[in-house]
């Protein structure tokens, strides 16, 4: 668990051309560290920034100054593109092929990354099963309900079996109920794969339920991180009844005042 | 759904008798002279009888419907790749599509004639330009309407741009690119018929001309009536092609 899977250091990033008056800073000078297998939750309002930095995260976006270190190696602004078969990114708006089924989503990402052979096809049926979709393999899309392709968009970012699941507010665009369900079943997930987790939300009591550590973020552009908060609540006090846990409200508390203080 | 499928097949059906019904009544009651108005069973009939005239005639316009919108519509698609992905191709070809777009194709055959005689190759060349165009803009507003999202995906997967293209922005655009091969189909068609009219003896075209300038309109209306079933089979393979491609279609 003490391993550093991600060490970033003093990533920047601004949109438009330099020493013009289109140029916007988004993201300044944001340092972390990553433990192996931790799930880190980034926290902040909309529009601060934060699915930029996950998107420098994920290799989508080079970073414009700073570097970053990954499994003890670095990359510089950019993550290369050999390395992101490391990677798993869920969307916010799951990001499905809509022509293809349910079982043939999670197939594309096998053969973008050419892995072929019994083990993973094996493999597409186990990640259904962990996400619960074993009995939709051959539904397309739009005949699934907006949860159901939400695990989809999980299931795929993990058949690869790649060391870092990134999630960009998976769940922002889910129904109330939905979305608490799911955020119980993201953290099985966890549980099960034990994976390096790194998830962007802008709601308190996910952060909460999941994270290991929270990294709250400032909510004026450009972001950089305010407090990074370590949640000490036990991994058996997770469930259902989290809410009844007293360093969870303590906790929730706190944040609620942080949020509140820099409006 | 049974009963919804026999609706669909039995109205047009019955609306296509009431129309031929009504113009048959109307031209006998009214003693219509044949050559400004032919009845329906007139026009059927030299259909039938003048088969073996208009056969030849058919044929080449089929040829050069299938021809020119066969290469129509892969320019189409290639060009509005090349216009979507890169900016100075965007710049430097936009406009002259525009034109072309614009631009009534009748005005152009005769300088193509002036060009290139009186041959098929005019012909073909006249229904590659009106078909290229509409093919080319629908395409271009497919590919702009692929969700940014998608190319993440593809470079969060570290796909290669003509990966991303193949895999992944192809099939998104698709069904905006088939309402254009639809419209290319129906362009691909008058366009034929506009170059056969201008010149030459060869084509539906240029015999609905020759009928009607001896005032033979009931086999003047018989190539009109070819055409229609020329154009409607266009129209009916492409429908099946689309069917069979895009069969995720909700």
């Amino acid at each position: 668990m003490e391993n550093k899977i991600f060490r970033i250091n003093r990533i920047s990033k601004s949109f438009g051309s330099e020493n013009s008056d289109s140029k916007v800073e988004v993201i300044k000078e944001i340092s972390m560290e990553i433990l192996e297998k931790e799930f880190v939750v980034i926290l902040g309002n909309s529009g601060c920034g934060k699915s930029t930095f996950l998107k420098i995260l994920g290799g989508i976006l080079p970073a414009s100054s700073g570097n970053i270190e990954f499994n003890g190696k670095d990359y510089g602004q950019e993550i290369p593109r050999d390395v992101l078969k490391k990677f798993g990114f869920v969307f916010q708006n799951n990001n499905l092929l809509q022509w293809r089924t349910t079982e043939g989503n999670l197939r594309f990402m096998l053969e973008m990354m050419h892995l072929k052979g019994e083990q993973w096809t094996a493999r597409i049926d186990e990640m259904l099963d962990i996400v619960g979709l074993k009995a939709y393999k051959k539904e397309y899309p739009h005949e699934l309900s907006g949860g159901m392709r939400q695990r989809v968009g999980i299931a795929r970012a993990l058949v690869h079996n790649p060391d870092v699941l990134i999630l960009d507010q998976p769940l922002g665009a889910l129904d109330a109920i939905t979305r608490k369900m799911l955020s119980y079943e993201i953290l099985n997930i966890w549980k099960k794969t034990q994976k390096t987790v790194v998830m962007v939300t802008n709601n308190v009591d996910e952060a909460l339920l999941l994270a290991n550590r929270i990294f709250v973020l400032s909510p004026v552009l450009p972001t950089t991180i305010s407090h990074e908060i370590q949640v000490n609540i036990p991994i058996t006090a997770r469930d259902e009844n989290i809410y009844e846990n007293q360093r969870f409200n303590e906790l929730r508390e706190m944040i609620n005042d942080i949020v509140r203080s820099t409006i | 759904m049974t009963k919804k499928r026999i609706e669909s097949f039995i109205a047009p059906i019955i609306m296509f008798l009431l129309i031929f019904t009504g113009w048959e009544i109307i031209v006998r009651a009214l003693k219509i002279p044949k050559w400004l108005l032919p009845m329906p069973s007139q026009i059927f009939k030299s259909m039938i009888v003048n088969f073996p005239a208009f056969w030849p005639h058919i044929l080449v316009t089929i040829e050069t419907v299938l021809l020119g919108f066969i290469i129509a519509v892969p320019i189409g698609i290639l060009l509005a790749s090349l216009i979507t992905s890169f900016k100075v191709v965007n710049a430097a070809l936009s406009p002259y599509v525009t034109f072309l777009v614009m631009v009534p194709l009748i005005s152009l055959v005769p300088l193509l004639m002036l060009f290139m005689g009186y041959g098929m190759n005019v012909r073909v060349v006249t229904v590659i330009i009106q078909s290229f165009a509409v093919v080319n803009m629908n395409a271009c507003t497919g590919f702009n309407n692929v969700p940014i999202m998608r190319q993440e995906l593809m470079q969060s997967l570290g796909a290669s741009r003509l990966q991303s293209y193949r895999r992944v922005i192809l099939p998104t655009a698709a069904s905006d690119i088939f309402t254009g091969v639809r419209l290319a189909g129906i362009f691909a068609t008058t366009g034929c018929i506009s170059a056969e009219y201008v010149g030459g003896n060869m084509g539906l075209g240029s015999q609905i001309i020759k009928y009607s300038q001896f005032l033979k309109t009931t086999e003047s209306f018989a190539c009109i009536f070819y055409v229609t079933i020329v154009g409607l089979m266009m129209y009916w393979l492409i429908s099946f092609a689309q069917k069979k491609i895009i069969s995720w279609k909700i």
